[in-house]
């Protein structure tokens, strides 16, 4: 992680035009290429940013970044007043709860589960940022990235897509679906995986106990 | 394009195609918008989720014709705050602009030519009883599922049933059975799956006693009724086997006045919180409802009833039992059970052709 503080000046060109004037900023270049320019406020929201993949270059005092769209973030650094850079490692994530975590352990002795066939590879398959729940393969053997939450929302459909782009990098397990599986998913995320081709499944955590839910049906 | 009109019709008209506009946009923006086209002075208005079509007519002061794609929300949020009276709407290029009283908005238009072409609507036509089949809707839709997980179970089944129509719908959890007899739309063993909410909308907008035209295709239904239409797409693959489900004979059967039992649910029902069941006691001297609530508090209603068979004590999810009870005509209603396992049946006194299927909840 590359942090600079520095008075600069941004100018973002892509769906529509976006101009910064001169402040003193945060400027948090990440290990994947993310770019984020931060004010000494509004929480967690960067100011303006250019998601990896992406090109940085650096010319004098102006940063240049492109995205594969065709967007452009440029940054003039006006004065810089410091410029340090930290190796943070793969973070390990959010820990599960214990019900996720027990979700997690019911899914990977019981692939199935999720679909006729399906077999378990490896839980807590690793990634360039991260492990994801688990990869399974279908009976076509196809490879199947399974992000388990208890409560599935849009952050956790972003973290699966955020998992497949570099999963999908690898050409020995490409093309690898994602599945989005959760005790209940709110209808946004329901969209937005489906929107990204993210099948979603809905899993009831008492019947994967073996627990008879008191709940009876009629068939 | 442009017309004027009451402000009242454009808000129905709008307001009416709305319903089927996707609020989730997705890959297609355009379908938040409702199409509108006038020719002469009809304005027809169509607003769809690929799924479910809903295309309303209506007679306006039409001046010049053509056709345009509004946002769906924002014109109807616009229509309905102008005041009433007179209200002019005038659209050229990618501007709408609607004026009543001293009031003017624009707005701009979503491209017209991407709005996806509707299919015409099957040929074969049936006529239906629409207050029957609005009433008959009423009873079924609450019981269908909602996740769609499921999809076979997000539909009503539309079955030929002797001379007439049966309606069925599921979430396994509770089953609604309604015939409507003499009413004669399929015939031997046909049947067709409807999506619940294309039928929600559908008995939403028919209006009073309307007859009610149905077109069924092999893919897809269109509901006319007055100056609405509305289309669905049929969900396919298999119902499941309901008819296995309905009990022959059930030796315990409970009397009781319908809108004492459901007044006295709704209260005990307080104390029924985090998915705790509504337990209903049962013994010839009567009923009683308790529910307990841990760390809560609990209640207990004790309701005048008519009962034959062993004293049993049965639990349930007191909102199916509630959405059974309100859809349950009449004024007397009967609960039929087994024991407290199997599945109760909940049937009118006085009108044979609804049964409602009702699991119970297991309870210590």
């Amino acid at each position: 992680m590359r942090l600079v503080i520095a008075k600069c000046t941004v100018d973002y060109d892509g769906r529509l035009t976006a101009h910064l004037p001169s402040a003193k900023r945060v400027i948090m270049v990440k290990a994947d290429g993310c770019v984020a320019i931060h004010a000494d406020g509004g929480a967690y929201k960067p100011l303006n940013w250019m998601n990896a993949p992406n090109r940085l270059s650096i010319e004098d005092d102006v940063w240049t970044v492109t995205s594969p769209k065709g967007e452009k973030l440029t940054i003039t650094i006006h004065e810089l007043y410091d410029d340090i850079s930290h190796e943070l490692g793969v973070d390990p994530g959010l820990q599960k709860d214990g019900v996720e975590a027990h979700l997690q352990e019911l899914l990977a002795a019981n692939p199935e589960v999720l679909g006729e066939g399906y077999r378990l590879v490896r839980r807590e398959f690793p990634t360039d940022i991260g492990p994801v729940d688990l990869l399974i393969r279908t009976p076509d053997g196809i490879a199947v990235a399974v992000e388990i939450k208890r409560r599935g929302e849009i952050d956790g459909v972003e973290q699966l897509t955020r998992y497949l782009d570099f999963l999908n990098r690898d050409p020995q397990l490409r093309p690898v679906r994602g599945m989005f599986v959760a005790q209940e998913i709110k209808p946004q995320a329901k969209v937005l995986a489906t929107d990204r081709d993210i099948s979603w499944q809905v899993v009831d955590y008492d019947e994967l106990r073996g627990i008879e839910s008191n709940e009876l049906r009629l068939f | 394009m442009k017309f004027r009109c009451e402000r009242a019709d454009l808000e129905k008209v709008l307001g009416t195609a709305g319903r089927a506009v996707t609020t989730r946009g997705g890959a297609l923006p355009v379908l938040a918008g409702i199409h509108l086209e006038l020719a002469g002075d009809q304005l027809q208005a169509t607003g769809t989720d690929l799924d479910l079509t809903i295309t309303v007519t209506a007679v306006v002061g039409g001046e010049e014709d053509g056709t345009a794609v509004l946002p769906s929300k924002l014109a109807n949020d616009i229509v309905r705050a102008v005041p009433p009276g007179k209200i002019e709407v005038t659209i050229e290029g990618d501007e709408a602009h609607i004026s009543a009283a001293r009031s003017e908005f624009s707005l701009r238009v979503i491209p017209a030519d991407e709005f996806p072409r509707m299919a015409e609507p099957p040929e074969s036509a049936v006529q239906l009883d629409g207050a029957a089949f609005r009433d008959a809707l009423k009873q079924v839709v609450k019981a269908a599922s909602s996740d769609d997980s499921r999809p076979i179970l997000t539909g009503v089944l539309m079955a030929a049933e002797g001379d007439g129509l049966r309606l069925v719908s599921t979430d396994s959890y509770r089953l609604s059975v309604r015939d409507l007899p003499g009413t004669s739309v399929l015939t031997g063993d046909e049947s067709v799956l409807v999506p619940s909410r294309s039928l929600s909308e559908l008995s939403k907008v028919l209006d009073g006693d309307d007859a009610l035209t149905l077109r069924l295709g092999e893919r897809d239904a269109a509901f006319e009724s007055g100056d609405v239409r509305v289309s669905t797409r049929l969900i396919e693959g298999d119902f499941p086997n309901y008819r296995g489900l309905i009990p022959d004979s059930q030796p315990n059967k409970l009397v009781v006045n319908r809108a004492e039992l459901l007044e006295a649910v709704r209260r005990v029902r307080l104390l029924a919180q985090e998915a705790t069941p509504v337990r209903m006691m049962m013994k010839s001297g009567g009923l009683e409802l308790v529910a307990v609530t841990q760390d809560v508090g609990q209640a207990h209603e004790a309701i005048d009833a008519t009962y034959d068979g062993e004293e049993l004590t049965v639990a349930f999810n007191p909102e199916y039992l509630l959405d059974g009870l309100e859809v349950t005509s009449g004024d007397e209603i009967s609960l039929e059970t087994v024991d407290a396992l199997k599945p109760a049946v909940l049937r009118s006194s006085d009108n044979p052709d609804f049964l409602y299927l009702l699991m119970p909840v297991r309870v210590s």
